[in-house]
């Protein structure tokens, strides 16, 4: 098992170094507005003497270097035009946690409500239950995010009558934003059980459960369920961090100062720091989510084997 | 002849298929004797599988007994309906060996909890008295160091050894009668020897009545005391192994012998019977097996024929055992069998 770990957790550093260089070395080529705030007004000399102490005239394997010191010193840089002068650290952290409380909420929710249905839809197969949620899903994957959420934000404050813009303090302001986030993996989760379970139910092990007696209601717990369960906890751990790590849309749409908005703001604004900053922070979530989400599996598939290889007999 | 532990009637099976009907089991009527080893044999699609699993209430769900009767312990379990009354059956009194060994086993469960699941269910045994037993169960079946191997998943077992722990799930459930489909089918030979051997040393330990369903009348000399051949949905012929072996009346079980491979001479092409099965979508008219037979008489294209008795234990559905039919041998190959049968017997 130790080894196992081991060997993934290897395997995801090297990958995120090799990123994480790749998107240090394109950042370099943007052009240097990015590193200030008004540029027009600035003269060459004090041009150059902030390039230099940002230590962009070094060579670049020099650069690569500091970089990579400071990011084990967990000093990601400043903010050169969104914030100028901040520490990228004390924004992001100013932003994360809404985020991340909203993304755990929806996570919840979709999980609670997509997995039972995926489940019912899966034991009616082409009956009414199957018939309805197959609705939602072709409803949820057709029609494109932004439609329905508007219809949503209006009909929906309108009926609780609350203002249209988040107000973290006031819990039906909640309501709104996070079951609107969820809506696409409580699709995205039923159509994915209810796939896996069908399949699971057409298996000659099922016959055998049910040749021996046990009860359909034990066959699809016991049987059926937990295993369609299994290939899909591998997808968990990063949908749950890609979901915390905020939702461009929704965040926008109710004016939440959450994360999801930062990136699409430093894009317009230039703010190369910034950029550089989340990029990798996006891409570093998206390798932990695949290695949290391949040890999962292995801690619960007793045919990925961690120890060596042991003949069948 | 003992006791009658089953017995169906004129049962008829349909399945719709794509707004189709497809006639499946074709009135069978067949008696299935306490302590037997009745095997059924017949080429692909003959409906040995669905025959036996109207008897556990298994048929899939386009499938169903369109009439006739299956007579168990004074019950007619063609009248089944809910999951409740077939629990009272499945495992208990009936018990299934699939056919391929592979997936018949759920991947992500121990086997000792495969096993216990059916001891639970039909013995109340839990915990420590379920460890128990599922050793003994296991070293019935031939699995060594059965308490470390309870604790192992399928995958950890070879083909053959996931059919043994198939088996030790059936026999955990101490059914009456063992229904084995096709269990050797999917194992290579040396293997299949073995667990035709397991089998048949279970059947007597256990005192079971065993339906053995296969398509290899080789393998049935092993195991059977009677033997039922099934062609299109019907038992075209019933008998005694050596009834079957020795002296086959129809000329479906002549072609079926015919193709042995222990028959074939070296350097001659072996016997192989000609045409397809007829399609059970449509009605069949006569003898079912005349289109694919050479000497076939004209009554067989008009008028199914009835079953002659040859004997107290062998009956043909056959037109040759009218008075009134012209007098037709077996083919000269069959002769073969007296003579080399003992190599059929000891494989
Ligand atoms: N679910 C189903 N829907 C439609 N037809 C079916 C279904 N199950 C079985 N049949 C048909 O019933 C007939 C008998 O099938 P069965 O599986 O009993 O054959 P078999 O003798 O067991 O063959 P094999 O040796 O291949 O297992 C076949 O024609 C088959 O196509
Ligand atoms: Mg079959």
């Amino acid at each position: 098992m130790l080894k196992y770990v081991g060997k993934r957790l290897l395997a995801a550093l090297v990958t995120l170094f090799i990123i994480l260089t790749t998107v240090f070395v394109l950042m370099r080529q943007m052009p240097i507005e990015g590193y200030f705030d008004n540029i027009d007004k600035a003269d060459q000399g004090v041009i150059d003497a902030k390039l230099h102490q940002l230590g962009l005239k070094d060579p670049m394997h020099i650069q690569l270097l500091n970089f990579y010191k400071n990011i084990l010193k967990g000093d990601l840089g400043v903010s050169n035009r969104y914030r100028t002068g901040a520490p990228i650290i004390d924004i992001i952290a100013g932003k994360a946690p809404i985020s991340i409380q909203m993304g755990l909420i929806s996570m919840a929710l979709s999980l609670l409500l997509g997995i039972p249905l995926g489940a019912k839809m899966a034991r009616s197969k082409y009956k009414f239950w199957d018939k309805i949620g197959t609705g939602f899903i072709v409803f949820i994957n057709a029609v494109p995010a932004a439609v329905y959420y508007i219809y949503i934000q209006s009909y929906g404050s309108s009926m609780l009558k609350i203002s249209m813009l988040f107000d973290p303090s006031k819990f039906l302001n909640w309501v709104l934003p996070v079951f609107s986030m969820s809506l696409g993996s409580i699709a995205y989760y039923a159509m994915w059980l209810r796939r896996y379970m069908v399949d699971e139910l057409n298996k000659d092990y099922v016959q055998l459960a049910k040749a021996k007696g046990v009860t359909s209601q034990d066959i699809t717990m016991a049987h059926v369920f937990r295993n369609a369960f299994v290939p899909m906890i591998q997808y968990i751990p990063s949908s749950l961090l890609f979901t915390i790590s905020g939702s461009i849309y929704v965040e926008s749409l109710y004016s939440i100062p959450g994360m999801g908005g930062l990136l699409v703001d430093v894009i317009t604004r230039q703010d190369n720091t910034m950029v550089q900053a989340l990029v990798m922070i996006y891409a570093s979530i998206g390798i932990i989510g695949m290695l949290l989400g391949d040890l999962l599996m292995a801690l619960i598939d007793p045919r990925i084997s961690f120890a060596k290889k042991e003949g069948v007999r | 002849m003992s006791e009658v532990i089953l017995r169906t009637e004129d049962l008829n099976v349909k399945f719709s298929l794509r707004g189709r009907v497809l006639h499946a089991i074709r009135g069978v009527s067949l008696e299935v004797y306490k302590g037997e080893s009745l095997a059924i044999v017949g080429e692909s699609g003959s409906g040995k599988s669905v025959l036996t699993k109207t008897f556990m209430g298994l048929l899939d769900q386009n499938g169903w007994v369109d009439s006739g009767s299956i007579w168990f312990e004074g019950n007619d379990l063609a009248q089944y309906k809910t999951e409740k009354e077939w629990l009272t059956i499945r495992g208990k009194k009936i018990a299934m060996v699939l056919q391929d060994p592979m997936t018949s086993l759920n991947p992500l469960k121990t086997i000792g909890k495969q096993i216990g699941e059916a001891l639970e269910l039909h013995q109340g045994l839990k915990g420590d008295d379920a460890n128990k037993r599922i050793q003994e169960i296991l070293l019935d079946v031939g699995i060594k160091e059965p308490a470390r191997r309870m604790k192992q998943y399928p995958h950890q077992f070879s083909g053959g050894m996931r059919q043994r722990v198939v088996i030790a799930i059936a026999v955990a459930c101490q059914p009456d009668i063992l229904i084995c489909d096709e269990p050797t089918t999917a194992l290579d030979v040396t293997i299949q020897a073995q667990i035709l051997g397991l089998i048949r040393d279970l059947i007597r330990k256990y005192n079971l009545t065993c339906i053995y369903i296969t398509h290899d009348l080789g393998v049935v000399a092993n195991v059977a005391d009677r033997i039922a051949v099934m062609y299109a949905g019907d038992i075209v012929e019933i008998g005694t192994s050596e009834e079957i072996f020795f002296s086959p009346k129809h000329p479906y079980t002549w072609a079926l012998l015919s193709s042995l491979p222990q028959l074939g001479v070296k350097g001659e092409e072996l016997f192989s019977i000609r045409g397809t099965p007829p399609n059970l979508f449509n009605e069949i008219k006569g003898d079912a097996f005349a289109p694919r037979n050479p000497k076939a008489l004209n009554i067989d294209f008009k008028e199914r024929p009835p079953y002659f008795d040859i004997s107290d234990t062998h009956k043909v559905r056959c037109w040759l055992q009218d008075p009134r039919a012209p007098k037709v041998e077996p083919p000269q190959v069959l002769e073969r069998i007296s003579t080399e049968g003992g190599n059929l017997y000891e494989q």
